[in-house]
């Protein structure tokens, strides 16, 4: 009895992995049956809007991110953009510094991914005067 | 040199997608193992050593130790 078991749930664990397409898929978007899944697009403006809106405050700033991060995504460039310009509107240097420590952690252990992000956002943390962790030696433990 | 861009979405998605089976199937594996090198062995000794006992024959060589207080060993 408990080899019958063993073929059906080792065979049917990986090919429920495999029939569920919800797994690649946005993750952002729950698996329902009925409704759009949103798209990467739809989904990055999203976010860029909501941390573009002029009187943002400080708790929507931190649940705004908080949120961002709980995903299983590191925010696009774009995305980051907005909260860093959100960042200066509120006069928070110290969110700004731990936005880029936060992305950092999220890229776990794609080590490529932070210095692309650096990278795209150069401009902006130039434009802004914010130093990255690095800059400030506080990335080290 | 500029860097190109890294995938950035559904990383633990398909980490997972790799891992869980592996992860549920190791589970299983050990629980399977456990079940045929002690629990079976261990029951097999039980139903072994009952097979051949005798229990009157154990009870009176508990009688003559002396160890019961209802009932004293054939000599007294």
């Amino acid at each position: 009895m408990f080899r019958a078991v063993f073929r059906l749930s080792a065979s049917g664990a990986r090919s429920l992995t495999r029939s569920r397409p919800c797994y690649s898929a946005p993750l952002a978007s729950r698996c329902y049956s009925h409704g759009k899944v949103e798209t990467d697009e739809e989904f990055d403006s999203r976010w860029v809007t909501y941390f573009s809106k002029p009187d943002l405050d400080a708790w929507e700033l931190r649940k705004g991110m908080n949120t961002l991060i709980g995903y299983d995504l590191v925010p696009e460039p774009k995305i980051l953009d907005s909260a860093l310009r959100a960042c200066r509107r509120l006069n928070d240097l110290a969110s700004a510094i731990r936005i880029l420590e936060a992305v950092k952690d999220k890229a776990g252990p794609h080590k490529d991914i932070y210095p692309y992000l650096i990278q795209e956002l150069k401009p902006t943390l130039t434009e802004l005067g914010i130093s990255t962790p690095e800059e400030l030696g506080i990335d080290k433990l | 040199m500029s860097l190109p861009k890294p995938m950035m979405r559904g990383l633990l998605a398909k980490r997972l997608r790799f891992h869980l089976p592996i992860a549920f199937t190791l589970a299983l594996t050990a629980a399977i193992a456990f079940k045929y090198t002690v629990t079976e062995p261990k029951k097999q000794a039980y139903a072994d050593f009952y097979k051949q006992y005798d229990a009157v024959k154990e009870f009176n060589a508990m009688r003559e130790a002396g160890i019961f207080e209802s009932v004293q060993p054939t000599g007294k």
